[in-house]
Parts: C-alpha cells; structure tokens; sequence
C-alpha cells in the first residue's frame, strides 16, 4: 500500500449560515485546494458526507452537487452517511483510494446544516442515527443515549457532573482561541452545573450545539506529496463497528468500538497512546469525551473524569485533547465534524495552530463517533 | 421470527426473544446469525417480562411529536434470562430510579404508537 499525506485543509466558520450545505462545503474545498497549492483539475475523485440534507434541504444527491459547485462537475462522486462518524469513514475510504493505487490526489470532506429547521426538528432528525424499531419509538434522544452511558460510569466509577462539566469549562476556553469556533466565549463551572437538565445526568451545558459547517481536506499520494512542504502524513486509520443497539452493548461504561478502532490505528501507526502529543476527539456529549480518554488508552478505564478535573487534558496540561474548541465549542456539524477535527490535526502538526498551538507536536490523534456508538473512526498523522 | 411478528407479540403483552439452537445464546430483536457461534438456528422463546434497571435517563427535550410526552424515563433492563432490552419506564417515580430497580415488561401505546415499556415490578 501506498503512504498517503494531506497536502490541503479548508474550513468554514462554524455556526449559523444561510448558505446550503453543498455550497458550504464548496467553500472549504475551495480553500484546501488553494491551501495545497494544486489546480482544481488535479483532483480524481470527491469522497463527500452530509447526513441530514434529505430532511433539511429536501436534497440528496449531493455530492456531485457538491463538485458541481465547486467548478469541477465531472470528478466521480460519493457521498458517505455514517451518522456523525460520516466524513471520517469518507477520509479512510479516500486514503484507501490513494494507498491502493486508483487515484493520486482525492478531495474529502462533508458539510452539515441545521439551524435552518427548529431544534425539535433536528433533535428528530438526529434520533433518525438511533434504531427505528425499538429506540425511536422508546423516544430515546442522542443526549438520552449518552446519559445512559454516563448513568453508567459514575455508577461503576464515582464520575461526577462537576467532572463532565470541567471538560464543557476547558473546550469553550479552547474555543476562545479558534476564530472559527461556534462559540467563542468562556463559560464558568457554575453555568454548566446550574443550566437545565436534557437527559438526566446531562445538562444543556454538557451537550455540543447543533452547528451549520463544511470541511474539506485534500489528500495525495507520496509521490505528489513530496512536492509539498506543509504536508502531514496518515500514519493510520482503522474503523470499527458495535451493536446499534443500545440493549445490547455489554457494558454501557465503555465505547468497545472505541477501543477497538484505536488498537488498529495504533498498531498500523506503529504508535502507541504515549506517542500522542495532541488529540481531537468527539465531545459530542462531556461523558463522551471522558469515555473516549479513557478507550484510546490514555487514562486507565475510570480515570477520564479525574483527568478533566485536575486540567491533564487543558492546553499546557499532559496530553492537550480537543484545542479546536472540540464539538462542544468550535461546533458539530455532523457531516463535517470528522475532517474538521483531521484539519485541526494537521494544522497544529505543521506549527499553525497559532495560539492554541501545541508546542512541538509531532503525532496527533482525531477520534470520530457515529450514532449510539455503532461507528467508530480513529486515524494517527505525523510529521515527516 | 420477524420485527414485524416481535411487535405484534409486544401489543399483545408478550415478550419473545429467540434462542439459539446451537449454544443456548438468547437474543432481543430477532436476527440472521447468532453472533456467538455463527449458526442460524434459532427458535422463539417466551420471556417472563421481570428484569432490573441497568442504566436510566430522564428525557426533559424530544424529538418533533413528542413534546407533549416529557418529561419520560427510558432504562435499559437485563430481563431475568439474561438478555437486554430498551425501553420506556412508566409508573415509577423518577427518584425511585436507580440500577438494579426491579421492573417488569409491559407494553405501552402513545398515540397509536406501541413500544417497549417496564412498569413496577
């Protein structure tokens, strides 16, 4: 297999737009292709993810709308949907493109929007990633899936609500140094632990907003490259999948599929959790990020409230996770949220992250979930 | 055994998992192969209903339709053969919540709807 590197990164400001999703994505490809320095006419092929637009835009067949947009119509096209883990399965199928041999240079990404419909609506539409059979009739909600789960571990651990609000406190100071975060301003302990219950033992505050965004990464194989300077290597990316149901998980404490996508990204990296100097993971929920610490094997199962509440995982602190703001500040944007995270990634290995920069990191690490935990995305990069 | 035929059992008050003819694995819903020993021998067997909060919420926000419905409980159960099963939790105080409250299966309709629900054991 071929070595692959992302050689181009493009962002939108996350929030509220009055743009649709296609166009917002065109617009964070458009800033890859110029980040990477290529011309548009060297992209093969688009791998691209939106989950919702058949709801909320009334569109599917996105993705050559997408490329249409982009000024590229006739690039072949794909459009991934795997809950909030969708671009994140798009980069590892366009890495897989490239490390096969098929295609040289391949544009990935995935954009999301939202605020155009009542949250009931999105709440509704979201619960669409949950099982239709038995979970959706049960009204169980996406912060009702991640409440079980941390229902679970105070109970098996002794994690507090203090603990998960000491990650909301840390991603919104975080997103005060991204000027593309969704939110952009501290919040206090006490506004986290004081706002209104969602699912019980989820606050407000606990959850990541619902977001408007795209994200796009424009990837190549080594030969192409090497010709540029700003490139960051994929050292690995591993998928994993569980039950889709809930009742079936074998211990609501855990994320298995967590564990099991970052033992096979660790071990195609040739890396291990020590190697990691700078983590995005999904914060979708604070629970979440807590679990995921603990499943990516860096802090003994239990121990992820503690780290969040003694600052380990802060900018400065041992092991800086999510200096992007995270979902729970910077914003998720479902279909983007994957590459958005790799962009992160990728601009604090190449030393641009500016002052959320994580002084000499060398490897990073992004995390994606999708829905009640079914899928799961991890992928290791590196500097040469 | 279909989804179609564990929900008409359900609206009749009856719980029905399947079992596997080969290693005894017991499952809720119905499904191709077993995940244990991969064979696709399985036969339905009737549940007793009775089993024991493994994790609860309280739903305060919903989905579109279902406003008027919160705020409602939603527990995972280990029912007493051993398998799991999600559903809503009716007639239980929510501070009376807690892992390991017995709780017994009982079908519960909301507009039309008929869902997997636990009551007071």
């Amino acid at each position: 297999m071929r070595r692959v590197a992302v050689i181009g990164v493009g962002v939108t400001k996350f929030g509220k737009h009055d743009r649709t999703s296609a166009e917002l994505f065109a617009q964070a490809a458009a800033e890859a292709i110029l980040d990477a320095g290529i011309a548009p006419s060297a992209i093969q092929a688009l791998y691209f993810g939106n989950v919702t637009g058949g709801e909320t835009e009334r569109q599917l067949h996105m993705a050559p709308l997408a490329a249409t947009l982009l000024g590229l119509p006739t690039v072949p096209t794909t459009r991934f949907e795997n809950a909030c883990a969708t671009s994140h399965v798009a980069f590892r199928h366009a890495v897989m493109e490239i490390a096969s041999g098929v295609s040289d240079v391949v544009l990935v990404g995935g954009a999301e929007r939202v605020l155009n419909v009542p949250t009931e609506s999105a709440t509704e539409f979201f619960a669409y990633c949950s099982d239709a059979s038995i979970e959706q009739p049960a009204g169980l909600t996406f912060p009702g899936v991640f409440a079980l789960i941390a229902r679970a571990h105070m109970d098996k651990y002794g994690t507090t609500e203090e603990q998960m609000a000491h990650v909301a406190v840390k991603n919104h100071r975080h997103g005060t140094l991204n000027p593309k975060a969704q939110f952009q301003k501290e919040i206090s302990l006490e506004t986290v632990l004081k706002s209104a219950y969602v699912a019980d033992p989820l606050k407000l505050y606990d959850c990541c907003p619902f977001t408007d965004g795209g994200a796009a990464l424009v990837l190549a194989s080594e030969d192409v490259a090497r010709k540029h300077r700003r490139r960051i290597w994929v050292l690995g990316s591993h998928a994993a999948t569980d039950t889709m149901f809930v009742h079936e998980k074998r211990d609501l404490s855990r994320v298995t599929a967590t564990e099991r996508a970052a033992q096979g990204a660790y071990r195609q990296a040739g890396k291990t959790p020590a190697d990691v100097n700078v983590v995005e993971l999904h914060d979708c929920f604070t629970i979440a990020e807590i679990v995921a610490t603990e499943g990516l094997g860096f802090f003994e199962p239990g121990t992820g409230g503690l780290a969040a509440e003694k600052g380990w995982t802060s900018l400065g602190g041992r092991l800086p996770v999510n200096p992007s703001g995270g979902l729970k500040a910077k914003g998720h944007p479902i279909g983007a949220t994957g590459a958005a995270q790799i962009a992160e990634i990728v601009t604090q290995l190449r030393g641009e992250a500016g002052p959320r920069q994580v002084d000499g990191a060398s490897t990073g690490l992004t995390h994606t979930l999708g829905g009640n935990t079914a899928t799961v995305l991890v992928s290791l990069f590196g500097r040469d | 055994m279909h989804l179609k035929d564990f929900f008409a059992e359900v609206r009749a008050g009856r719980l029905t998992g399947i079992r596997c003819g080969r290693c005894g694995a017991l499952a809720i819903p119905p499904k191709e192969f077993c995940e244990q020993c991969q064979q696709r021998e399985w036969q339905p067997v009737p549940l007793g209903g009775a089993g024991t909060v493994v994790s609860f919420t309280v739903i305060r926000v919903a989905p579109r339709g279902r406003s008027a419905e919160v705020p409602y409980a939603v527990a995972v159960v280990r029912l007493e053969e051993g398998v799991s099963l999600l559903g809503r939790v009716v007639d239980v105080p929510f501070d009376a919540l807690k892992a390991g409250l017995p709780v017994r299966f009982r079908p519960v309709e909301i507009g039309g709807q008929t869902m997997i629900g636990f009551g007071p054991a």
